[in-house]
């Protein structure tokens, strides 16, 4: 009687672990289907489609969306920072080959397989579950050229010598920060990692204390620090050089009237904010790194 | 009896706060050489928990042994000691165990135990030992069992958030550190200066 009690009740509990990943093709609001919903080593995902927006959601608060596409325009930018990412090449037109730390949905490879099938792209995703999703439900795929590494953005950096015009970083979520990301010595990795002409862009939330602490470590390793402030969103980019920018984000307006499929570039690099307001904060260092206490401090 | 309970009582709380308090500064010193993956907390967690079961054993060993507590508080300052090098070996050792080992779980691993090996096993003696000889001098000891572990598992609560929520906030990781190494070094010290294992043996006798 006993056994078949303790039997049952491992019974019990296999049936919950059987029941617990995965709800799919779930209907959670009107007009809004979940498509999938799991976890991984590292995030709470879930997969939503609400008309033909489908996005990629990490953690449990429906405003986290991470990242989105657009079924029917695959290479439209659903997020305004997608979009102002692209100033990059705004500012380097001659740009051979950018490493993307982040890789979400994949939103950013499909433009880049679409519309710059000349630009080597190096991705880097920690989570490996996300590729698969990216894969499975965002149409993400590679492409000659392109190259995947599942691993973590810095130790990628770390233990690879290549260098990149562009070193785009998209890793943070609106509640957590990978803190060895946003430090001065990381910059500097990034510097070392860079032709000599070349950029990082990172997107950042300018609504709390990370972005001032980020803009003034950005300073600390860059002799150049251009800041373009979302207009829709509270995203910033930060986009930082050893050398000065040709054109100047300031002098460009309308006479870069250039586009990436959808994107258009001239509009993107508008929002570039000659005087941004930075309040007063330390450097981020690997030795004094709060960054995650700061990202919550308006 | 009343100052050895203060004594033990103080240093109960001091090193379970000052081990949690390293447990959550290791993270910042793993992750620029091994990344900020959960690989990382499992190598923090798994290596913490391998310290405190050899510390154990260690602690109850030394008790059982009626070591003096003169001696057991010689290795809690040696351990104060080794915790206020680390900021000076930790990027020297991380970086070449790096460059060694390019599987980030064995290699933050391996650093773990390099870094805290020594001072967690002799910090995690603190509770058993403690626990062993109140029962070997003073058997109807106020200090029970479940009190000794209330005391350290108050002082881990207190290290953890205090690190997590505001020390990270104020300072380096680097002084955290050696702050640490100094309170324990300081609690240490002063404990000795008890003398307690005289008082310990005469209340001892005088029970009997």
């Amino acid at each position: 009687m006993k056994k078949s009690f303790f039997s049952q009740c491992l019974c019990g509990i296999a049936m919950l672990f059987l029941l617990l990943p995965g709800v799919p093709q779930s209907v959670s609001a009107e007009n809004e289907k979940t498509l999938y919903e799991g976890d991984s080593i590292y995030n709470h995902i879930t997969i939503r489609q609400a008309g033909s927006n489908r996005c990629m959601i990490f953690g449990r608060h429906r405003d986290q969306r991470q990242t989105c596409i657009s079924l029917s325009r695959p290479d439209e930018s659903v997020f305004e920072y997608t979009a102002m990412m692209f100033i990059g090449f705004q500012l380097l037109p001659n740009t051979r080959n950018v490493c993307l730390i982040g890789l979400g949905g994949g939103y950013i490879p499909t433009v880049f397989r679409l519309h710059l099938p000349h630009v080597r792209l190096q991705s880097v995703e920690v989570d490996p579950l996300v590729v698969r999703l990216a894969k499975d439900y965002f149409q993400f795929r590679s492409a000659a050229g392109h190259a995947l590494s599942i691993t973590d953005g810095r130790q990628y950096l770390r233990r690879n010598p290549d260098k990149f015009d562009q070193i785009w970083i998209d890793a943070f979520n609106s509640d957590y920060i990978p803190a060895h990301m946003t430090t001065r010595e990381f910059l500097e990795l990034c510097r070392s990692r860079l032709t000599r002409n070349g950029v990082v862009v990172q997107n950042v939330h300018n609504s709390n204390q990370l972005f001032d602490a980020q803009v003034t470590t950005f300073r600390s390793v860059f002799s150049h620090v251009y800041v373009f402030e979302g207009t829709s969103s509270s995203n910033s980019i930060i986009i930082a050089a050893q050398e000065p920018l040709y054109p100047p984000p300031r002098l460009c307006g309308e006479r870069c009237n250039s586009r990436i499929g959808p994107i258009d570039l001239a509009r993107e690099s508008r929002k570039f904010d000659p005087n941004p307001r930075i309040r007063k904060e330390r450097i981020l260092t690997d030795d004094y790194n709060p960054a995650n206490l700061l990202l919550n401090r308006k | 009896m009343g100052l050895a309970y203060f004594a033990f009582a103080l240093l109960l709380f001091t090193f379970g706060a000052v081990i949690m308090s390293l447990e959550i500064l290791s993270s910042n010193l793993m992750s620029p050489y091994f990344g900020g993956s959960v690989y990382i907390w499992g190598s923090i967690i798994s290596s913490f928990m391998v310290h405190f079961s050899i510390g154990y054993v260690l602690g109850g060993y030394l008790a059982k042994r009626a070591f003096k507590v003169s001696f057991f508080t010689f290795l809690l300052a040696v351990s104060a000691a080794w915790v206020l090098i680390i900021p000076q070996i930790h990027a020297p050792a991380c970086n070449y165990i790096a460059e060694q080992i390019v599987d980030v779980r064995a290699g933050s691993l391996a650093a773990m135990n390099v870094l805290f090996f020594v001072p967690i096993t002799i910090m995690a003696m603190v509770s058993p030992y403690i626990i062993g000889i109140l029962t070997h001098y003073h058997r109807d000891s106020s200090l029970t069992a479940g009190l000794v572990l209330f005391l350290s598992t108050l002082g881990s609560f207190v290290g953890t958030n205090l690190t997590a929520f505001f020390l990270i906030d104020w300072f380096p990781v680097s002084r955290i550190i050696v702050g640490l190494g100094w309170i324990c070094l300081a609690t240490s010290l002063l404990v000795l200066s008890f003398r307690l294992d005289r008082k310990l043996g005469r209340a001892s006798r005088i029970r009997l």
